[in-house]
């Protein structure tokens, strides 16, 4: 179990090294000239030239390359060319916002999504079941920030319930500012966590051992939780980690939806004032995401199959 | 003999629309007594597990509608509220299934799962519970019990986890056992190993033993009697000596020329020509007769009914009616 | 059997399988499973009734959609302007509808690239195997890992929008999952014994793979364009609602509703109307898309 998980970690080495890579490429060799992309076209020569040598563009690629890849591994981003901020002080400001938006979405949309589904999942093919199908279609189709422009403009504009835009201070004050941004990530999530919990759920209880589980005398709530849930959790487990990091993604626009401080919110005002270390570090940050949560499912399939545990 | 324990009568087990229905078990009957043993035989395709399966209540219905009766120890099973099902399942009637290799949870332990089983219907202290699995597993022969209570069914083999089948099925020292093909999927070595086990809890727990196959040789090695079924229905039942020394029924007759001979291994095996018919395109009269060597006109438009022509032996055959009646 | 007659045999297999390469009745039955179904018939008349708006768009709209008014900002509603008008005094509806023309155009031609080129890569990788398929299938995971609309973010804080860009990032995001279905089936096609007879036989690879693997690995990927089509629309609208995508003052249903946020307090017409019309255009595909599978595949939703 413990040479798995390293096996892992190790497996994680190259991945990272081609997405620094992939990086690298976009930002430097893609066309365009970053001086003047970031002090704009009124620049003069001096300013540019300035500019190149400061941020080290003079280089030769490889050298760049090394600098970039040596910065990054010591998390070493810059300041951001805007405000002149250290761009990790940038981070550390927004990060936690992102990650309390991302956890706490995905606990709603779990929270409702796999109660709808377990139902639908033993109602198959009546009228709870044709709803979720026809729930996860709707859910599939409304975009993220228009169901959260929906619920801005009723309940926060409309109605007063909720704040406009902001993280709030405190945890009751936070709560009451996220409830509709992780409500319009939840929603549309439980569509997709219902729909999978009840496929998942059904070729389960297809499946030999659960009639075994019958034959013992299980009842059906036995069966379908200790029996069904638990080894539909493999399947259900991957769509878990599909759901934070789409819900990450969706974080980005429903974060401008809200107004609310976050990597996401970062990354796009970075884009609009061409800020590039701060686009270069936000997309840095997305793809470490992307790259924890992984590794974050893997170490919970260890958890679940006791087949992967064995293997080592 | 009046112990009958499990007494089915007129079983039938239909899907698809009423009007046009499927018929997978048609108008089954027979018995065993406490502590015997039955075999079913026939093709897949007979609907002998489908038979099986509706003692214990777990055909899905629907789609599935079963009718006539099936009594155990005199209380119909098919009467039995839906609810109190599972009181019944794993208590008085064990099963052990066909595919060993999926009929266990892959993400529980073997102790937990033979557990489960002792739990569902006796409350007993987790010590108490752990001996007797322990007993459970040396019971059915599982070396080094105490080292594999924590293993998965992952690690074993296809006839260790037909063991642990065979624990769990025996772990209420249920008065029925159920057994669908226990040995089909197993080595020819390993299936010897297994209806050793079977025969040896028969002697110990004195259980009644309904065994499901296709293998007349399984069945002359541990039944007492047996029925054989064909697209749904019995053609012949009889003790298992007497069905060896004279198999009426001439579906019966090739099953036996088909199965191979120890003594005369030169014998070229018998093969019964064609192959079961789907219940969907079974007409009137009899199902085998397409295939059978001694095939009738009356064959075509009446179903012969199953009659006796010796003690405790009867069979299902116009042919053989007529060569009696001669 | 001599080599020889091995060989004759196989390119009798060979032509019997090239004879019934085109499945006579699929598409007669195809057709007609898709539209049995009532919500599949009124999904496809939603479909093509937006794409004749698309196309009809200069036709359709009854104003400018760019024409700014100084006196006209911020209008409820109106018989002249149906949905209102913006904070530019822009008609919503005439924005609406030529806006429809840049969420489609992606929708159409995004999906159309991927398959392309990721079919491309998937059969390379699936039919060569060995290292070109270790080094392509190891990328193919690594992108798969993102979400496609976090690849298109990122390709795109990266790029910027411009048309192409748009379409560079829309295929780059969705090009990995249809190398991933195209390798599979490449690979499953490559076992079947007709290919293995055709490869035999000495049938040229470009006419094994044309032949053969091509034709029989089509249902997936159109099934993957039909499906993603939708996911296309869906990105393009966020990439520019996040004013990343189609740049104004150009319309799309995404930076309408970018700019109805942005005037939220004077007028909510646009935002409802611009995310209405994206619901509506990626669930009429979405719905098309699952009667697809549901042919093609009948098990999953049993």
């Amino acid at each position: 179990m413990a040479r798995y998980l390293l096996l892992r970690l190790l497996d994680l080495v190259p991945t990272v090294f081609l997405v620094l890579t992939l990086v690298f490429i976009a930002m430097r060799i893609l066309p365009g000239d970053p001086a003047l992309a970031a002090l704009g076209a009124n620049a003069d020569g001096g300013q540019l030239e300035a500019f190149r040598e400061r941020m080290g563009l003079n280089d030769p690629l490889w050298l760049q390359y090394v600098h970039f890849l040596w910065d990054a591994v010591r998390l070493d981003f810059g300041n951001s060319l805007m405000s002149n901020i250290p761009i990790s002080t940038l981070i550390a400001n927004n990060l936690p916002h992102t990650v309390y938006l991302t956890i706490v979405s995905v606990a709603l949309g779990l929270f409702i999504g796999i109660p709808l589904g377990l139902y639908a999942a033993t109602q198959r093919n009546k009228l709870p079941d044709n709803a979720l199908r026809i729930y996860s279609l709707i859910g599939y189709s409304v975009p993220d920030f228009y169901l959260g422009a929906i619920l801005l403009i009723v309940f926060s504009l409309n109605l007063g319930w909720f704040p406009i835009n902001g993280a709030g201070e405190g945890f009751w004050d936070g709560l009451h500012h996220i409830f509709l941004p992780a409500l319009s990530l939840a929603l549309l999530k439980s569509a997709f966590l219902g729909r999978l919990t009840r496929t998942s759920l059904l070729e389960v209880l297809g499946r030999d051992y659960v009639r075994t589980a019958r034959a013992k005398g299980a009842r059906e709530g036995r069966v379908i939780f200790r029996h069904g849930l638990r080894n539909a959790m493999l399947p259900l487990s991957t769509g878990i980690g599909i759901s934070i990091l789409a819900t990450l993604s969706g974080a980005v626009a429903i974060e401008l939806v809200f107004n609310r401080p976050g990597i996401g919110r970062l990354l796009i005002s970075a884009i609009q004032e061409r800020d590039y270390p701060v686009i270069q570090a936000g997309v840095m940050m997305f793809a470490t995401f992307v790259v924890l949560v992984n590794l974050l499912m893997d170490i919970v399939y260890i958890f679940i199959d006791p087949r992967i545990r064995m293997k080592s | 003999m009046s112990d009958r324990l499990l007494d089915i009568r007129d079983l039938s087990v239909e899907f698809g629309p009423v009007a046009r229905p499927l018929r997978v078990v048609d108008r089954v009957s027979f018995s065993i007594d406490a502590g015997k043993t039955l075999g079913i035989v026939g093709e897949s395709g007979s609907g002998k597990s489908m038979t099986a399966l509706s003692v214990l209540r777990l055909v899905p219905e629907p789609p599935a509608r079963i009718s006539g009766q099936i009594l155990f120890d005199g209380r119909d099973l098919l009467k039995v509220p839906r609810r109190n099902m599972p009181a019944i399942r794993g208590k008085d009637i064990g099963m052990i299934f066909q595919e060993p290799m999926a009929s266990l949870n892959p993400l529980m332990s073997i102790g937990d799962q033979i557990a489960e089983a002792i739990m569902l219907h006796e409350s007993m202290s987790a010590d108490r519970r752990r001996e007797r699995v322990l007993d459970l597993l040396r019971l059915v022969g599982l070396p080094d019990p105490e080292g594999r209570l924590g293993a998965y069914p992952d690690q074993f083999s296809g006839g260790m986890r037909q063991r642990v089948m065979a624990a769990i099925a025996m772990a209420c020292n249920p008065r029925l056992l159920i057994a669908d093909e226990p040995t089909t999927a197993l080595d020819v070595t390993i299936q010897a190993q297994v209806l050793e086990m079977m025969l040896d809890i028969r002697r110990r727990f004195n259980s009644a033993i309904l065994l499901i196959t296709h293998d007349l040789g399984v069945v002359a090695e541990v039944c007492e009697r047996v029925v054989v079924m064909y697209a749904g229905k019995v053609v012949e039942d009889a003790d298992v000596g007497s069905l060896f020394a004279n198999a009426l029924h001439p579906y019966t007759q090739g099953l036996l020329r088909s199965v191979p001979s120890l003594t005369d291994t030169r014998k070229r095996l018998y093969q019964i020509p064609g192959s079961v018919p789907p219940a969907r395109t079974i007409k009137a009269g009899c199902p085998f007769r397409p295939r059978c060597p001694a095939r009738m006109d009356r064959c075509a438009v009446e179903m012969p009914p199953l009659v006796p022509y010796a003690p405790g032996h009867r069979a299902a055959c116009w042919a053989v009616s007529k060569e009696m009646a001669e | 059997m001599t080599d020889a007659s091995t060989a004759e045999a196989s390119a009798e297999l060979v032509a019997e399988r090239e004879a019934l390469a085109p499945e006579p009745g699929f598409r007669e039955a195809f057709a007609q499973v898709i539209l049995e179904r009532p919500s599949t018939r009124i999904a496809f008349v939603v479909v093509v009734l937006f794409i004749l708006i698309a196309v009809f768009a200069p036709l359709l709209a009854p104003h400018d959609p760019l024409r700014q008014s100084i006196l006209q900002i911020n209008r409820q509603p109106s018989w002249d302007h149906w949905l209102g008008t913006d904070q530019f005094g822009r008609d919503v509806l005439s924005r609406l509808i030529h806006g429809s023309q840049n969420s489609l155009i992606f929708g159409l031609l995004s999906p159309v690239f991927a398959a392309f080129f990721g079919t491309l890569l998937g059969v390379t990788a699936g039919y060569m195997g060995g290292i070109v398929d270790r080094v392509i299938s190891r990328v193919i995971d690594m992108l798969m890992a993102f979400p496609e609309l976090l690849l298109a973010i990122l390709i795109a804080a990266a790029l910027g929008g411009s048309f192409w860009n748009i379409v560079v990032v829309l295929t780059v995001a969705f090009t990995p999952g249809f190398a991933r279905v195209a390798r599979a089936s490449t690979m499953a096609v490559k076992q079947e014994p007709y290919v293995e007879a055709a490869v035999a036989a000495g049938v040229s690879t470009p006419r094994i793979i044309f032949r053969h693997i091509v034709p029989n690995i089509a249902a997936p990927i159109v099934v993957l364009m039909a499906l993603w089509s939708a996911s296309s629309i869906r990105i393009e609208a966020t990439l520019s609602f996040l004013g990343i995508g189609t740049q104004p003052p150009n319309p799309s249903w995404g930076n309408i509703i970018r700019d109805g946020l942005s005037n939220m307090f004077a007028t909510q017409w646009p935002i409802a109307a611009g995310g209405l019309a994206i619901t509506i255009v990626v669930l009429a595909i979405s719905i098309i898309g699952d009667s697809v599978r549901d042919f093609l595949d009948p098990e999953t939703n049993q």
